[in-house]
């Protein structure tokens, strides 16, 4: 560690990394930065991979907390930071690095948006399939680095499935790279696997190579408006048990469908097929049989639906929760959501039927209610191991409960050993992840 | 090494005298995998039913500082389960209960020693398969699978191992038991599963895995089309993959395999074939039978001297007869080897093929291929006449310098097979120092007293000692330091 310097002086060296205009300690712009209330010293926003790197070697030489943020849209994910002295905004890094149409592989900067990769996918019939609730906003290093997930999850996995190679800056600001440019690699340790979802605890994401899919043809969504949930599970289950191959296989509950503009009913599913016409004729007949014996009706609806369906589960909920359960539980889960949460209004419960993968938004931000809930929510999904996440939450409510949940004490102590063994320092989003690493 | 008269009573204690193999003869069978090059019979191997067993065994090795070697069926490619520091090897071959079927929720969980094949045989009945499929899947172990990170023809479309595991349960070099992930997904915390699988046994010893289950397609469609040269077949796979097809399966033979099938049994391949894809497309109905025909069309439009579509199981049996065959016939072509398992971008698959022909005549040595075209994995084999010793070491450069060429145009070293103690060598190619040493560490995690199948994985590289620093930034001058 160096000397001890002046707040001045740091200034200074941030300015001589990223220029005059990359830092800066304006009191509004670091307010308007704060994390749950903590308020950082300087935003620095860097322009290249090496800026972030050498401003992060900086932080770590000089003891600075580091929060790592690209569009800020999930900053209510985690624990309130413990520190936070640079907040390190990652949206400059907003080039497209190569895109390989041929290959189907793309390696942009991390502060890249989806939305914006999209535009440029587009135009050659190839897309990311990564739809997390305002996708087109965020950045793909959040998304990596939240592992949020969309409905496309139910056909083409998560990011944790598409991101092939990455380049991070470690604790101490050294650059490294992991993983691999093409589709196929086992060499050496998967490296991405372990930065995905982290949180930026191990590592500053700055470069990501991702697998991109072919854009179907033909696209098709339908919604089959269900008596009750278990006839939802049950209809879910059917379709998974078959040789269907829907791209997305939504759970809306009844809220969920009323605020999505759909037609009123206790359950549904919004199903989406992606292929030759003839196939997705096909498998829209299919799915009309298996509704018929639950005498439903099958309704087509247009392609804009899941614009208005990701605009509604972005404004949905003060307080959103990311469950997992069993998909033979998921309509147990949904009752036990709302016993739960009984006091609490305007409850809306969406998620992937097929992955067993719930949001609940709430409009409640009640703390000690919500945090009763979270932990009566948690003994019941704990027999299948399911977890609940705040995704979405007050600062008070993710100081009264831990927002990520109890982890297991034999993996705890391995990533308690990897954050030491990558961040002895604790600077990177320190307090933020599982069990405050 | 020789283990103490202690170790082995320790040993016998935990695994019984049946459970123990001790004698040279005995321990002879261990010594290689199918990568028969490297040789390293263990001092001892064990052979547990039970995961307690396990955590004893990893206990003991640690205790002792013993080298433990973890081993499935031993078809590894990369001398991965043979003891080159001799020590303990534990062999997984009577794990191999089905530990749990969830049809529902679409999982399996099994001990390591279950062969791949056995579990897709246990489900498909119910329409399930369990999707990796590496050559070896009638032989090779899950946890085997799980270790290399094994793909196979078919993970095209529906991607390797790791893509299909949800949970392991694993004995850590630290000798703990530890579930990681399972039946449900998205677990707070790191993705421990995820960086463990294709570890190589460097972590620990996988006692049980949880897998995800796959429903079979409703429809299947193979098309198998030669051409005159191993250039044209692989201008198709790029243009296939291009006009956004996802085949289930891509695989192409070029002429020195279709000369060695043509002299056994023969596939019915037509006279001047110099290379032949194998197109399978699988899903709802409709969608194989759209693609099969583009794919029929692209490959007429790319000069194909001949196109066969399967119209039922038995023909389709048929097309894929003589790639089952392939790694067999070479052996009328030479008596030795070397296989490699680069990737390239699959766009530069007729720039790589051409390079590879180019190498074999100035080597003087033959490159017959059979490979996953589709993802661009290559696996040419390496030929060489091994009563010539001069004949290797032009084969190891060969080798070589077609591993560079891929590296140049983006690739990587390895695609499915894995590193082990053949391809440590050449992760400098793929990694920078900083790169390697963030991996060194990652098993310092797992495996703090490196006894986990040492000289695996990672190579004897300065970046993976206990003393590097890997280069950090450059700080401006200034006042602050």
């Amino acid at each position: 560690m160096g000397v001890s310097v002046t707040t001045r002086a740091l200034g200074a060296a941030l300015g001589a990394i990223v220029g005059a205009d990359g830092a800066t300690d304006d009191p509004d712009a670091c307010a308007a930065a704060a994390i749950d209330d903590r308020r950082p010293q300087w935003v620095v926003r860097p322009r290249a991979l090496e800026e972030a790197a050498r401003v992060v070697a900086l932080a770590h030489d000089e003891g600075l907390a580091v929060v790592p943020r690209g569009r800020g849209t999930a900053l209510a994910l985690g624990a309130p930071p413990t520190r936070a002295d640079v907040v390190l905004d990652l949206s400059g890094l907003d080039r497209i690095l190569e895109y390989h149409p041929d290959d189907l592989t793309v390696t942009v900067q991390a502060g890249v948006t989806a939305g914006a990769l999209a535009a440029v996918l587009g135009e050659r019939r190839q897309t990311l399939p990564l739809d997390p609730p305002g996708w087109s906003e965020r950045t793909l290093g959040g998304i990596a680095a939240t592992a949020a997930s969309g409905p496309l999850r139910a056909r083409y996995g998560t990011i944790r499935d598409l991101l092939l190679g990455v380049r991070f800056v470690q604790a101490d600001g050294v650059v490294t790279w992991g993983g691999a440019r093409v589709v196929k690699s086992v060499t050496g340790y998967d490296v991405p696997k372990l930065l995905v979802g982290s949180l930026g605890t191990l590592g500053v994401l700055g470069e990501l190579t991702l697998r991109l899919h072919p854009l179907p043809e033909t696209e098709a969504t339908c919604l089959v408006p269900l008596r009750d949930m278990a006839a939802a599970q049950e209809l879910a289950a059917r379709l998974v048990d078959s040789t269907l191959q829907p791209s997305r296989l939504e759970l809306l509950d009844a809220r969920a469908l009323v605020a999505s503009g759909l037609p009123a009913a206790a359950a549904g599913l919004v199903i989406s097929l992606g292929s030759v016409e003839a196939a997705v004729r096909a498998q829209q007949a299919a799915i009309g049989a298996a509704a018929a014996r639950f005498r439903a009706r099958v309704e087509t609806m247009g392609p804009a639906f899941w614009r208005t369906y990701d605009r509604m589960l972005v404004a949905t909920g003060r307080t959103l929760l990311r469950m997992t359960t069993l998909t033979t539980r998921l309509a147990e889960t949904v009752d036990e959501v709302r016993a739960a949460l009984e006091a609490a209004d305007e409850l809306v419960i969406t998620g992937c039927a097929s992955l067993g993968a719930l949001r609940v938004g709430v409009a409640e931000d009640e703390p000690r209610l919500l945090a009763k809930a979270i932990e009566r929510l948690r003994a019941f999904v704990a027999d299948g191991e399911g977890s609940v996440v705040v995704e979405r939450g007050s600062r008070a409510l993710r100081a009264r409960v831990d927002p990520w949940g109890a982890v297991a004490a034999g993996p705890l102590d391995l990533m308690r050993a990897l954050k030491q063994a990558f961040d002895p320092r604790g600077i990177l989003n320190p307090g933020r992840f599982v069990a405050g690493i | 090494m020789s283990l103490t008269a202690e170790f082995v009573e320790a040993l016998r204690a935990i695994v019984g005298d049946g459970g123990l193999v001790l004698t040279a003869e005995g321990r002879m069978t261990y010594e290689c995998d199918m990568h028969t090059f490297y040789k390293g019979a263990p001092d001892a191997v064990a052979l547990p039913t039970r995961a307690d067993q396990v955590q004893a065994l990893v206990g003991l090795c640690r205790r002792a500082r013993v080298p433990l070697v973890p081993r499935g069926s031993g078809t590894g490619l990369i001398g991965g389960a043979m003891a080159p520091q001799g020590g303990l090897m534990v062999s997984t071959t009577r794990m191999t209960s089905v530990l749990d079927v969830d049809y529902a929720n679409r999982s399996a969980t099994v001990q390591p020693g279950l062969i791949n094949l056995w579990l897709t045989n246990e489900v498909r009945e119910r329409g399930w398969f369990f999707a990796p499929d590496p050559s070896s899947q009638m032989v090779s172990s899950i946890g085997g699978n799980v270790s290399t990170n094994a793909g196979g023809p078919h993970c095209l479309k529906y991607g390797i191992t790791t893509n299909h595991v949800l949970g392991l349960e694993i004995v850590t070099g630290r000798g703990d038991l530890v579930r990681l992930g399972g039946k449900t997904v998205d677990r707070p915390g790191y993705d421990l599963t995820g960086v463990a699988v294709g570890s190589e046994g460097t972590f620990g010893l996988v006692t049980a895995v949880t897998v995800r289950l796959t429903h079979v397609p409703e429809a299947v469609k193979t098309v198998l089309a030669a051409f005159r040269t191993v250039i044209e077949a692989s201008e198709v796979v790029s243009a296939a993959i291009a006009a956004g097809m996802t085949p289930a399966a891509l695989e192409m033979l070029d002429e020195a395999i279709i000369r060695a099938i043509n002299a056994g049994t023969g596939a019915g391949y037509p006279e001047g074939a110099g290379a032949v894809l194998l197109i399978e497309l699988d899903g709802p109905r409709a969608e194989v039978e759209a693609q099969g025909e583009r794919a029929a069309a692209i490959c007429h439009e790319h000069g194909a001297l001949s196109v066969s579509v399967a119209r039922d199981e038995a023909e389709r049996a048929l097309l894929w007869k003589g790639r089952k065959e392939a790694a067999g016939a070479v052996g009328r072509l030479t008596a030795a080897y070397l296989l490699q398992d680069a990737v390239v971008p699959r766009s530069k698959l007729p720039h790589i093929m051409r390079e590879m022909v180019a190498i074999g005549e100035r080597y003087g040595l033959l490159i017959a291929n059979v490979f996953h075209a589709g993802d661009g994995n290559l696996h040419p084999m390496i030929c060489y006449d091994d009563t010539r010793p001069a004949e290797l070491e032009k084969a190891k450069e060969a080798n070589e310098e077609l591993l560079r060429a891929c590296i140049a145009l983006g690739g990587s070293v390895t695609g499915e097979h894995g590193v082990g103690v053949d391809k440590a060598k050449n992760l400098p190619l793929q990694y920078a120092a900083a790169d390697l040493n963030f991996m060194y560490r990652i098993r310092g995690v797992f495996d703090p007293d490196r006894i986990m199948n040492p000289g695996k994985l990672l190579p004897t590289h300065p970046a993976c000692g206990e003393g590097f620093r890997p280069e950090r930034p450059v700080l401006p001058a200034g006042t602050w330091v």
